[in-house]
Formats: structure tokens, C-alpha cells, sequence
């Protein structure tokens, strides 16, 4: 299409060409920035001028340019258009920068890539150019805030640890939402831990040269059952011909949290735990008693601030730190017209914000592909990586590290008496709750994945038109957990007294193979046809053991072998399998009028066996309006194009068995015993969800500025849901095919690309807002975190709970309104001190209603700067432990600083009720605790300079780039938490946006350095 | 490179129309279906154990029934320091109707009943010889289940009418599939009692007199005993009692102490858990124990109740200091829980047999007490009456689960210091019943809801 328009537009300028004589001849060659290549087709244009010629297959131009006129412009689709003074050269050679403007380029579908001008579905790419040297280790942190409609969430600053991606909203209840991950073709292993699983962390983010989000059902229906909640295609990068390229990148830097959370120091906390026991008829000297029982027995240490043993512990401090970052990655490429390779080595490690927290990687990576004839070719891919996370344990753990925050400020870090940190003494507590410092220094707690992922395939071109390729996949993944509980952990690990050894290997195997046809012929210059008609079948193993040893020597020994006693053994085995048959095909007219139709049949073990197969058909059109000859002349108008599709995918992210009827073994007593723990449903099927697409695509003055509209309804049906069974049944849930919620939505992208001068500008802006409802659940509601629900009329995961009402100015007491419905319909307003009396109503929604985020790059000669903010609106984050930490002096955890607003005496306008030691006054759990979580964050900034030919040359290099990165740098919200993205980790099913002392995101500072030879 | 041709077709299509449909067919390893796994005597045996490791789960009779009873009755005899919400809630005598431990147990209870009938309605397959044992043991487990949640979930008996008043589902037939049929009603509380009642005196009848640790004839009546109580039946109760006492199997321990934190059963245990290194749990351990024994310290014992007892009274010393002051029956991580003692039938005896009159069964009330009395070296009574007999169940049995149920059955007030004033709660107060959980009102729209959860 873009010769056409080329050639009409040169036709166009052409005809209203007036000659002029004394025109200068100039002449020179085209070619791309990136790798010297020549460039045909491309616009030269003498500025000012109707006046203008393209370049031939060599790159080759020559322009006769007037007298008078200055300078030429030079622009093709894909390209940042540039201009040239002519000044008194005769000769102009010119490099073309390539445009982030995405319009022209290939994008990955399933099973093959199409040119986004074809594509009749929504995909989101982010290729090379937006996330060359964005110095993050994983993916998903290139991913936020980069793809219209793609929500990722990082659930606290732990890492390692695990993401949450939503693409296009949530559309199941019980089964899976998160996408299906694909790495060069081969579906990914992405739910292999029990704690936390980031499929990402393995992959070197250095590898990979674009990510393609399939958003839509005609995008996704190819992967079908396993397509609803969108598909990650993730490319490698693969080797070019030509001379040997090395790349070396390397950055360092550090890391802090991006926010703190203030407590009361001693002398608030007294004042506050007084006048709390005091109001709940306390006596004064029991109150007295804990506070020296807390400062290791020192009256002075809480009552004497003249005292030099006067203690006051930001406790916080303890735990989080100044954390590190660091990787260093070297990636050579080249090849023959034959043999092309790419290879690469990584290592990265991460010291996290919070102590004895870290995360290591090593990885190598080799691409090779071979034209073994002119017919055939085979390649290899193949990653090796080795991880250690060095782990804290979950949010909801009196040993995590941020649980810290409950202990009373008297008490001094290190006791006196033992001189160790302060929790016990002569066997007796000393601090309200174990102190996590003694975890930090007694366990280890490691986990170590060696994971291979890579694909062997063989293509060969039978005919021009006709190619079959093969390939087979694997991704292993052998992970190996450890954890050592020293002695001194005993208060927190009950058998730890003397030692505890805990071990467990899981091993996972995942194979597939795919085998597939391409068809791609023109008929008659106007019949377009592309088609692909493929199998492919998948194969996950997974096996696991896991061993616990007690009473060790002593805490030199760390392994069970050394164990007295061999405590618990267990084991895992478990296998799913999917075979799929599938085709698609496109089908262009005339270059305007697009069809493509896909259709995919999965069968999966996971399945009732009257149900074992489903298939997930779509269909999509599109326009290409900028084609036809009523707007092909308006030349501000580059791509004008309308695209729908409807079609239909599936969701199987279910346990492996969850059809069958089960008997489990329950031993009692060293007797062995068995009982019934699951009920069958041989009916059991996929998920299904029809989704509706339409978009539109505009690009503007040879797009320079383009827009992109897109408006989703993404329907399911049959969710695979967990229904609350009645538990006189002896069960409490079964899986079963029930219910339906839509997903609906807008997502919109501006993209400009500019030039003036030496300066460039681009800039990408995406904002995508989703709605999320249950439409149908045959009355089921589903609870999960602490006030989560699933409930009909509603999204997803909304709060439902007692409404907080404030205090009452009379007497302090916590109020909640009624909100029972009157007969009216309308809510009864009338406040109550009874929480039990108030009406669990919708309180809150912890899905945003609108994300996004803007990108800004800049470059001026060798500098560029990148700006990108991320964003996420209107949703509401729940902080569970609140009822701890602010809680009016309920119990003795330290409280948070705004608590000391408490209700003191009648008539006091507050929202914090009266301390009342062990009162439950305002701790039930409410909207008290509910908070909006929208923020803005100024995620990436990046500045570097490009050192110039002049220099690189004098130092044998083809390219030096120096810069230095922020992530994080600054973040806007009302929050009044540690961090407004959180999630916390130890809460699963309909739980979301759930605060449990969780810990902050990290703000990164780095520098970093690019050197290619 | 030459490739052939034939080759690459041959392993195309090979790919492509090769059978994989059989690779659907793909098996759990470590749970089995339905089918295989109850085929045989052995597979029958194997629920029954299913059945008694569902019942000792620590939602139910692992401790956290006990706890729960205890920390409903108190009266300011102990503290609850800890950082679980429904505990906590429970002791506050305000529960939610969403409180997660009236759910678990209510869950919990029922798979236990589910599971004993399903051992009631295999015994087709059952070996001959043993089959009433297993009929007798899979009623009496389903009888204890029921009547501890007629006891938790709903009015106590003595508590209005009976036979008008919600009581909980009777369950007597296992589940297969769910249909219209699991969606059912509340009972009576007398009919569930009645169902109890018939449950336990056929497993008295069917059990033998010993069977190792799990439960036999003696349990059997031990826990009829228990029921009638409930009931304000106590001459049954007393005779219940007496069948135990009188079988001659079981004695004192010779010291209090030494009938608690054993790993096998005491001489006086008619039926305790049994403490193992795999798969077992002791909340009672959990909650009541300090950290120094492995506990997580959440409930301590109060002034007021270390000064009830004698001074002599060795259940008065048995407590330690660690930070506070822990009761010393459930120090031991790993230990079995004593469910019925022998001491507790003397109690029953003793109060049936006064309250019932007549001629005492067995002997008298005071000298079932001095009994008691004797053995932790309490100052010996004269005479006897009834506050006597019911303070004394509180010092034998205090942490051990009966006190709610004692302060029910007697129409007992709970005073509780409150701030400067005091807070009552009569034996019939809604606050002392758990909520029907949530969960289960929403999942089963036939059930009626609590008084006060409405």
C-alpha cells in the first residue's frame, strides 16, 4: 500500500509542477540509520515545492532542485521524515532514522506476523526501539504503561517476586486471568510456583526484541482455549547478516523505597496506650508493666526521656535499606547469508529494599538459523538461565520483614541482656510479636531455578507460495527450594527448637509441538491470501517432593541429612495435555478491503469427559479508506483504516482435575485413611467469551501523528466457576460452568513523531478504561480477602462491607451506617455503633477505571532524554492491617501516626474513635480502611548521550551511549500507605488490592553504559 | 544438504493425522477417583480412619472447639492477647456473621459427617467381623459431630422449646452430587438431639469394649453422658456415666499432671487425639501455649483465676510464667488431647446423681468429688451440693472446652468487668451462639440465620 500512496502522492505533486529554470542537480543515496541498508521507494522532496522523485532499488536519488529553494525533505512510511539544507553540496547522502510510529511495521500473530497495516485484530506492540536499553531486568516492567488496555501490577517491592497482568480486565472468577505467555512460539510454563510465580524472571530482558499483546478474539482465537485473557508473544532476537556485532551493556545502581509509613515514637505510644486502658477500665500499673516488659525490663528506656538508655527504635528502619542493581550483558551477532547467529550472556543481581532480599540471574541465550538448501531452513533457540531469589516469607507472616512495624518503639534493637535482638528472654516474651530481625538473622530461604527454554524447527519453502514449518518446544524448569529455621527462630517456628531443614525439588517438563502450513500468494496483483492450517499439542509434567528434618546439631548444620529426625515427606505428580488443531486466513482486496477469518479445536485433559474438546472460531474485517480514491488525495491523510472482528476464546487456567470424582488420603494416627475431597462433574467445559472489537486508525501528515480508537465488549460465558456448595454436604465448593460477566471498554493511543532540526520528538500517549461486571452468577457470592467479593450486578473482587460512618462526637464510639434498604429501595442512612447492625453494601472497586501512559523521547544530536509516566485511576486499595496499625490503641502494635487524632472528649470532630484497649472501638473491618489508590508515577526517565562517529572511531567502536535512569522517581496519589501498587501476596481467588503489610516498590537510580564493537 | 522430499511429508503428516486424542486421557497419580477407591473391606476401614482424622482436624476437635468454648464463657479468667480476628470476636462475645472460624467449623463438622456416612453406607463390602465396629465407630463419630454443632450453632436445649427451636441439619446420607436435595433445613433441636441419642446408644451396642485408641463402647456412653446433661436428663446421664466408670478399663492418672501432655493415652483417657510428628495439630497448644512451648502465647490465664482454687490444690499450680501466665495442660507442641477423661464421668456421676435424687448410683456425690479432691491434694469436703459439684467441673476441667456449655445447661450469667462497669450476658443470650456462617446462608438460601445475625 505504501508505494501506492507514494506513487500517488509523487503523481499529485507532480502535475502541479511548474518548471523553473536554473534548477540545480542533486544527487545521493538513501539509506537506514540502523544498519547502512539501501532504501528504495523512499520520498525525496525539495521543500516548499510540489517538486519531487524517489529512490531507486539501490537508494539511489537525483532531484533537480530551483534556485532559491534551501532544502529538501526526505520521508518514507517507517521513517522520521528529515530535511537537509542544500547550501551549496551537490552530492547529499542521507541516513534515515527509523520512527517509533508503529503503523508499517510487522507485528507477531500466532503461528506467523503480519504487517500491522493488515491487521484486521488488536495487537499492542512494544518492539525493539521503545525498550532498547531500558535498563530493567524483567519484561513486565517494559510492559506497564507502555500497551494500551495491559494492566501489570507488581503486588509490593519484594524481589523475585510476582506480577499480575490483566489485559483488557479480568474475565473469569475462579479459573485464571492472567495471559498466556508465549516465547518464539512455544507456550510458556507460567504457574509453576506455589508462592508467587513471575514467568518473566527467568527470561533476559536484553533477548528480547519485541512483545506483541493479541488483545482481541481475532488476535487471540488462535490460541483459543487458552486465548481469553490475552496472549504475551514474546520475540528473541535472532542474528543478522553481515559483519559481527558485539554489544556490551552494562548498569549499576540503587534503590530505596518509594514511600514510608510514620509511627508513633515512645513517648506517643505511652500517652496513646495509657488513656486506651484507661478508657477500657485498665489498671494503669498492667499498662506500666507491658511497656517495661517491652524495654527489656528498663522502666527508664519508656519513662525517662532524660535517661541516656531512653530508647526510641524506628523499627521500620531496620528492615528496609538502601538496595542495589547491577547486570552486565554481552550479545554478539552476525552471520552469512546462510548462518545466522545470536548469542548472548547476562548476569544481574539485586540487592531488594528490604533486608536479606535479593535476586541473581545468570543467563545465556543462542539463536541459530541455518538455510541448509534454498528450500530449507532449520534454526535452534535456546535460553539457559539460572536464578536464586534469596526469599522473605509472606505478607502474612509474623517473620516478614515489614511486620516489623508492630513492635512497641521502647524496645531497643539488640537487648542488653542477651545481646542479641530483642524478642525473648529466658524464654519469655519480651516483644508483643516476634521480632522479624531474628528471622532475617537465623534462616536462609532460598529458591533456585534452572530453567531451559528454546525450540528446534525446520522450514521449508516447498513452493514460492507454500511453506510447512515444525517446530518443537520445551521449557524446563527444575526449581529447588531451601529453608533453614535456626534455633532462635523457635517462637516463630514452633518446630524449630532444635533446628528445622525444609527441602523441596519440583521439576516441570513442558513440551510442544507445533506443525503448521503457510500459504501466501497474489492473484491478478489484487487477490491477497494468506492462510496457515497447523496442529500442535502441549505436554506439562510436573513432579515434586519435598522433605522436613528436625533437631540438628546445631545451626552449622542446615541440611536434613544431618536431621535426627526425618519430620515430613511429601509428593506431587501431575500432568496436563492439549491437543489443538488450527487455521487461519487472511484475505486482502485491492489493497483496501481486509477479511480474516481463524478457527482453532482444543482438547484438553483438564475436561469432563463429555465436554474434552471446544472450538473457537473468529471472524474480522477491515477498510482501508485512505485506498480508495476519495481520500487517497487528500494528502494530510496517510492511513485512514476501520477494523472489526468478532470471535470467540476460551479461558483452561483451571487445577488439572477439577472433573473427576476424588478420594485424597488423610492418614490418622500413623493408620492410613482416605476420604472423598472433590465431587465430580463430567460436564465440566471451558470458559468461553465472545469478544467485539472495532477500531479505527488514522495516520496524519505522512504519519507524523496517528491515532488509534479502539472500542471492546468482551462477553463470558459458562465461567468456570468455584460454587459455594452447602458445607452439610460435607464439600465446600465444586467447579462447575456457571455464570457470565462482560468486560467493556476504550482504549485510545496518540503517537507523534517530529523532527525540527537536530531535535526529535516523539511521543506515544495510550489510556485504556475498562468495565468490568458480573452479570450472572446464579446467586453465588464469593468471598475472598477480607472484604472482596464476586457478587452479581457488580466487578470483580468489589469491596462489600459495613460503611464507616466516622465518631461520635459524643462519647467516641466507631459508626457505621445501616444501609439497610428501605422500602423506598434507598439506603437507611442512620448511623449505628453496632457494626453488626450495618448492611454489607459495595464499598469500593479495586479495579482502575482508567490506566495509562504517556511516553516522551526526546534526542538532539547525540543526547536523547525519555520520559515515560504511568498511571492507574479510580480504584480503591484495602489495607487489611489496619485494624492493627490504626486502630485507635486497640492492642499494643505500635499504631500509625494519624491515629493520635483520636477521640478525646465530647464535642471532638475526628474520624479516629476513642482508644480502647482490647474495645474493638471502629476495628471491625469496613470502609475505614479503604482508601483511593489512583496514582501517577513518573516511572522512566532516562537521559543519555551518544558519543560521536568521530569519537567511536578513534576508539574502534561503532557506538558509545552513556545514561543515567530513574524508575519510580516520583509518585503522586493520595494513598497514605507504603505504596498505592500493592497487592499483597499471601491472598488468592477473588482477592485484589489488598494491603498486608506489604512492602514498597523500589525508586531506582541507575547508570549505565553501551558499547558496541 | 539433500533433503528427501518423502521424508519431510511422511513426518509432516505423521504430526498432523497422528492419534493424539488418547494423551486427553490423563489420570490424577496422587488422588484417586471414586470408583477404585472404595472397593474393598480395607478401602471402607481406610474412611473410617478419613473420618476420625477429619474430626481431630483443628477446626474441630483438635482444639479450636475447646478454645472457642472457653473463650465464649469467659468471665475475665483469661485474656485473649492474640492477632486472629475470630477468636478475638468470640471472646468479645461479638461475633460477625462472617466469622471465619463458624465457618471452618461448620465446614469441617459436615465433612466429618459426610465422611462417616460414607463408611455407613459401604459397609455392604465390609469384612463380616468387623463390620458392627465400623458401623458403631462412623455413628458415634456422625453423633459427635452433631451434637456439637446443635450445641454451638443454635439454643441451648434447655432453652425454650426444644422441639420448636433451630437446631442444625441432620445429615445421614453421603454426598454423591450435589442436588435440590443438599439444599436443606435446620432440624429441631430435638431432633437432632434424638439423632444423637439414637446414634450413640446403637454404637454403645455395637462397639466393643476395647479397640487401641479409637473410639469403643465407653466412648460411646461417656459422650451420652455428655448429651443428657445438655438435656437436664440426669439420671440417664448418671447411669451413662456409671457404665464408664463400672467397665473397670480405665483409673485415675496417680498425679493430675500426668494427665495431660502424653504422647500415648493416659490410664484415664476414654478418647484423646493422638499426637504424632506428621499431619497432626494441637491448637490447644496453638492458642493456650507460650511461646517457650511452641504456642503462639494469645490466651493467658488472669489473677482471678489462679486465686479460685486452694491453695493446696495442685490444678491451682498448674500453670507457668512465661512474659504471663499460661495454663500448663496444653505445654506440649506434639501431645495427645485428652477429649474424655474419667475424671469427667466422676462429675457426671456426682451431679446426676444429686440432682437427679434417689439412691446414688455407684456412690455418692461427695465422695466422687474427694475423689478429684484427693488426687490433686485439695482440702477434702464434708458435704456436697450442687455449686460445689459445678465449681468443682470448672476447677477439673477449666481450658478444656466445657465451660460454655456448663454455663448454658446451668443457666449460669457471665459477669465480666467491662471499663469501670460490668457487662452481663444470661445463659440464653444470642451472643453466645455462633452465627450460621455466611457463607453457608448465601450457599443455601433454606437455612434460617441466628438470632442477632440476621
Amino acid at each position: 500500500m505504501n508505494k501506492r500512496l507514494l506513487f500517488s502522492l509523487l503523481l499529485f505533486f507532480g502535475c502541479s509542477l511548474s518548471m523553473l529554470a536554473q534548477d540545480r542537480r542533486i544527487t545521493g543515496k538513501v539509506v537506514s540509520a540502523v544498519d547502512g541498508s539501501p532504501l528504495p521507494g523512499v520520498s525525496v522532496q525539495v521543500k516548499g515545492t510540489n517538486k519531487g522523485t524517489s529512490t531507486d532499488a539501490t537508494g539511489s536519488y537525483a532531484i533537480n532542485v530551483p534556485s532559491g529553494k534551501a532544502s529538501i525533505e526526505v520521508r518514507s512510511v517507517g521513517f522520521l521524515t528529515q530535511s537537509f539544507e542544500v547550501g551549496s553540496q551537490s552530492v547529499i547522502n542521507i541516513s534515515l532514522v527509523e520512527s517509533d510510529n508503529s503503523l508499517g511495521e510487522v507485528v507477531v500473530v500466532g503461528y506467523g506476523t503480519q504487517k500491522k497495516t493488515n491487521l484486521t485484530g488488536n495487537v499492542a506492540q512494544i518492539n525493539a526501539k521503545a525498550i532498547e536499553n531500558l535498563p530493567v531486568l524483567t519484561t513486565e516492567q517494559a510492559i506497564q504503561g507502555r500497551a494500551a488496555g495491559v494492566f501489570v501490577e507488581s503486588g509490593n517491592g519484594k524481589v523475585g517476586q510476582g506480577i499480575k497482568m490483566r489485559i483488557r480486565g479480568a474475565s473469569s472468577v475462579s479459573a485464571g486471568n492472567e495471559p498466556l505467555y508465549v516465547i518464539d512460539g512455544i507456550p510458556m510454563t507460567s504457574n509453576f510456583t506455589t508462592n508467587s510465580p513471575n514467568p518473566l524472571a527467568d527470561i533476559n530482558f536484553n533477548d528480547v526484541e519485541s512483545i506483541d499483546i493479541s488483545k482481541d478474539a481475532s488476535a487471540a482465537a488462535i490460541y483459543g482455549a487458552r486465548g481469553s485473557n490475552g496472549v504475551v508473544q514474546i520475540t528473541t532476537k535472532r542474528g543478522k547478516a553481515g559483519k559481527t556485532n558485539f554489544s556490551l551493556n552494562y548498569f549499576t545502581g540503587t534503590s530505596e523505597p518509594t514511600g514510608r509509613r510514620q509511627f508513633l515514637n515512645t513517648a506517643q505510644y505511652v500517652e496513646l496506650f495509657k488513656e486506651a486502658r484507661a478508657n477500657a477500665g485498665f489498671s494503669l500499673a498492667g499498662g506500666e508493666t507491658r511497656f517495661t516488659r517491652y524495654a527489656v525490663g528498663e522502666r527508664a528506656r519508656w519513662a525517662d526521656p532524660t535517661s541516656p538508655n531512653y530508647t526510641n527504635t524506628v523499627w521500620e528502619d531496620q528492615v528496609l535499606r538502601k538496595g542495589s542493581i547491577n547486570q552486565l550483558d554481552l550479545s554478539i551477532n552476525g552471520g552469512t547469508d546462510k548462518t545466522k547467529f545470536y548469542a548472548s550472556g547476562s548476569y544481574s543481581k539485586q540487592d531488594g529494599i528490604i533486608v536479606k532480599n535479593a535476586f541473581e540471574r545468570l543467563s545465556t541465550r543462542l539463536n541459530l538459523d541455518h538455510k541448509a538448501t534454498d528450500k530449507l531452513t532449520i534454526g535452534v533457540n535456546a535460553s539457559l538461565a539460572r536464578t536464586l531469589n534469596t526469599r522473605l516469607s509472606n505478607d502474612n507472616a509474623f517473620s516478614t520483614p515489614m511486620q516489623i512495624i508492630a513492635l512497641a518503639p521502647m524496645s531497643p534493637v539488640i537487648d542488653p541482656r542477651t545481646g542479641d535482638f530483642t524478642d525473648t528472654y529466658n524464654g519469655a516474651d519480651v516483644t508483643q510479636y516476634y521480632n522479624p530481625l531474628v528471622s532475617i538473622a537465623n534462616t536462609n530461604n532460598t529458591t533456585e531455578v534452572y530453567r531451559t527454554i528454546g525450540n528446534v524447527y525446520g522450514q521449508w519453502n516447498i513452493l514460492p507460495a507454500l511453506s510447512f514449518r515444525t517446530e518443537y518446544g520445551f521449557d524446563m524448569l527444575l526449581r529447588n527450594d531451601d529453608q533453614y529455621n535456626g534455633k532462635k527462630t523457635v517462637r516463630n517456628s514452633v518446630n524449630a527448637g532444635n533446628g528445622e531443614a525444609i527441602k523441596s525439588v519440583a521439576n516441570t517438563y513442558n513440551f510442544n509441538t507445533n506443525s503448521f502450513f503457510t500459504y501466501n500468494q497474489v492473484f491478478d496483483q489484487k487477490h491477497d491470501l494468506n492462510a496457515v492450517l497447523g496442529m500442535s499439542y502441549q505436554q506439562s509434567d510436573r513432579t515434586a517432593i519435598d522433605a522436613v528434618g528436625r533437631q540438628l546439631p546445631s545451626d552449622s548444620y542446615k541440611t536434613i541429612a544431618s536431621a535426627a529426625t526425618k519430620a515430613d515427606a511429601n509428593s506431587f505428580e501431575r500432568r496436563f495435555t492439549f491437543l489443538s488443531y488450527f487455521s487461519r486466513v487472511n484475505y486482502k482486496f485491492d489493497n483496501k478491503y481486509l477479511i480474516g477469518l481463524s478457527g482453532r479445536v482444543d482438547g484438553s485433559s483438564r475436561f469432563g469427559a463429555n465436554n474434552r474438546y471446544g472450538f473457537f472460531p473468529s471472524a474480522s474485517v477491515g477498510w482501508i479508506l485512505s485506498e480508495e480514491s476519495f481520500i487517497k488525495d487528500i494528502r494530510q491523510i496517510s492511513l485512514l483504516k476501520i477494523r472489526g472482528s468478532y470471535g470467540f476464546t476460551g479461558n483452561a487456567e483451571i487445577a488439572n482435575f477439577p472433573s473427576l470424582g476424588l478420594y485424597t488420603a488423610e492418614g490418622y494416627a500413623g493408620t492410613p485413611g482416605q476420604r472423598q475431597f472433590q465431587l465430580e462433574n463430567p460436564d465440566l467445559k471451558w470458559e468461553k467469551t465472545a469478544q467485539t472489537d472495532i477500531g479505527l486508525e488514522v495516520g496524519l501528515f505522512n504519519n507524523r501523528l496517528s491515532f488509534e480508537v479502539d472500542y471492546y465488549s468482551k462477553y463470558t460465558t459458562d465461567l468456570l466457576l468455584d460454587v459455594n456448595v452447602p458445607g452439610t454436604s460435607g464439600f465446600s465448593r465444586q467447579l462447575k460452568n456457571v455464570g457470565e460477566l462482560e468486560n467493556k471498554g476504550w482504549e485510545f493511543i496518540v503517537r507523534t513523531d517530529n523532527k525540527f532540526g537536530d531535535l526529535t520528538w516523539r511521543a506515544s500517549i495510550n489510556a485504556a478504561t475498562n468495565k468490568n461486571k458480573i452479570l450472572n452468577l446464579q446467586g453465588q457470592v464469593i468471598t475472598g480477602g477480607f472484604l472482596n467479593r464476586a457478587v452479581e450486578g457488580q466487578p470483580l473482587s468489589v469491596f462489600v462491607g459495613p460503611e464507616y460512618a466516622g465518631v461520635d462526637p459524643a462519647n467516641g464510639d466507631a459508626l457505621y451506617y445501616l444501609n439497610t434498604t428501605k422500602a423506598d429501595g434507598s439506603f437507611d442512612k442512620t448511623k449505628t455503633n453496632d457494626v453488626n447492625q450495618a448492611a454489607f453494601v459495595p464499598i469500593g472497586n479495586p479495579n482502575p477505571l482508567w490506566i495509562g501512559g504517556i511516553t516522551n523521547d526526546f534526542s538532539y544530536k547525540g543526547i536523547d532524554l525519555s520520559v515515560t509516566f504511568q498511571g492507574v485511576y479510580g480504584n480503591d486499595v484495602y489495607n487489611g492491617a489496619g485494624k492493627f496499625m490504626s486502630a485507635n490503641g486497640d492492642f499494643y502494635d505500635n499504631q500509625t501516626l494519624d491515629q493520635l487524632n483520636r477521640w478525646r472528649k465530647p464535642g471532638d470532630i475526628t474520624n479516629v474513635p476513642q482508644a480502647r484497649y482490647v474495645g474493638g472501638n471502629g476495628t471491625a473491618e469496613s470502609s475505614r480502611y479503604l482508601e483511593d489508590a489512583s496514582y501517577t508515577r513518573l516511572k522512566t526517565v532516562t537521559l543519555g548521550y551518544a558519543f560521536p562517529k568521530s569519537i567511536t572511531d578513534k576508539l574502534k567502536l561503532s557506538r558509545l551511549r552513556i545514561y543515567a535512569t530513574a524508575n519510580n522517581l516520583l509518585t503522586f496519589t493520595k494513598y497514605t500507605g507504603w505504596d498505592p501498587e500493592v497487592n499483597t501476596d499471601y491472598l488468592t481467588g477473588v482477592a485484589a488490592g489488598n494491603d498486608f503489610y506489604s512492602a514498597p516498590q523500589p525508586k531506582t537510580i541507575t547508570v549505565g553504559l553501551n558499547l558496541g564493537f | 544438504m539433500k533433503i528427501n522430499n518423502k521424508f519431510i511429508y511422511a513426518v509432516a503428516f505423521s504430526l498432523i493425522l497422528s492419534s493424539c486424542a488418547n494423551k486427553l486421557d490423563v489420570k490424577p497419580v496422587d488422588d484417586v477417583d471414586a470408583i477404585s477407591a472404595v472397593k474393598t473391606s480395607s478401602d471402607v476401614e481406610a474412611i473410617l480412619t478419613g473420618a476420625y482424622d477429619s474430626m481431630t482436624d483443628g477446626d474441630v476437635l483438635g482444639g479450636n472447639m475447646q478454645r472457642d468454648a472457653e473463650l465464649m464463657a469467659d468471665n475475665g479468667d483469661v485474656e485473649w492477647a492474640g492477632t486472629f480476628v475470630a477468636p478475638g470476636e468470640i471472646f468479645e462475645k461479638s461475633m460477625l456473621r462472617d466469622n471465619n472460624q463458624a465457618e471452618a467449623t461448620w465446614l469441617d463438622s459436615y465433612r466429618t459427617i459426610n465422611t462417616a456416612n460414607t463408611v455407613l453406607a459401604n459397609l455392604g463390602v465390609v469384612d463380616a467381623a468387623k463390620k458392627s465396629r465400623f458401623e458403631g465407630e462412623a455413628k458415634l463419630i456422625r453423633a459427635w459431630m452433631h451434637f456439637e454443632l446443635v450445641r454451638i450453632y443454635a439454643k441451648t436445649f434447655q432453652d425454650g422449646n426444644a422441639a420448636s427451636n433451630l437446631g442444625v441439619p441432620i445429615m445421614t446420607i453421603p454426598t454423591a452430587k450435589i442436588t435440590d436435595a443438599s439444599f436443606v433445613k435446620r432440624n429441631t433441636v430435638a431432633e437432632v438431639y434424638q439423632a444423637v441419642i439414637a446414634d450413640l446408644t446403637s454404637a454403645e451396642s455395637l462397639l466393643p469394649a476395647k479397640n487401641g485408641f479409637f473410639a469403643n463402647k465407653a466412648t460411646a456412653a461417656a459422650l451420652l453422658s455428655r448429651v443428657y446433661l445438655m438435656q437436664g436428663n440426669y439420671d440417664a446421664a448418671r447411669q451413662a456415666a456409671h457404665r464408664v466408670i463400672s467397665s473397670g478399663n480405665y483409673t485415675l492418672t496417680e498425679t493430675f499432671d500426668l494427665a495431660f501432655n502424653n504422647r500415648t493415652n493416659s490410664t484415664e483417657d476414654i478418647f484423646a487425639t493422638q499426637g504424632t510428628d506428621q499431619d497432626f495439630v494441637n491448637e490447644l497448644n496453638t492458642f493456650f501455649a507460650s511461646s517457650e512451648y511452641q504456642g503462639r502465647g494469645d490466651i493467658y490465664v488472669n489473677e482471678q483465676h489462679l486465686n479460685s482454687y486452694d491453695v493446696s490444690d495442685e490444678r491451682g499450680n498448674f500453670f507457668y510464667e512465661s512474659g504471663d501466665i499460661f495454663t500448663a495442660k496444653w505445654a506440649r507442641r506434639i501431645g495427645n488431647i485428652p477429649l474424655i477423661r474419667l475424671a469427667e464421668m466422676y462429675l457426671t456421676r456426682a451431679e446426676g446423681n444429686l440432682r437427679a435424687g434417689g439412691t446414688p448410683i455407684g456412690t455418692t456425690p461427695l465422695a466422687d468429688i474427694n475423689r478429684l479432691r484427693e488426687r490433686a491434694g485439695a482440702k477434702l469436703y464434708t458435704t456436697m451440693d450442687l455449686a460445689t459439684i459445678l465449681k468443682e467441673r470448672r476447677f477439673e476441667l477449666a481450658f478444656e472446652g466445657h465451660w460454655i456449655h456448663d454455663i448454658k445447661r446451668n443457666r449460669q450469667t457471665i459477669t465480666k468487668r467491662n471499663g469501670n462497669g460490668t457487662r452481663t450476658w444470661t445463659f440464653n443470650s444470642p451472643k453466645l451462639i455462633f452465627p450460621i456462617p455466611l457463607r453457608e446462608t448465601d450457599a443455601n438460601k433454606n437455612l434460617v440465620q441466628n438470632e442477632g445475625y440476621q
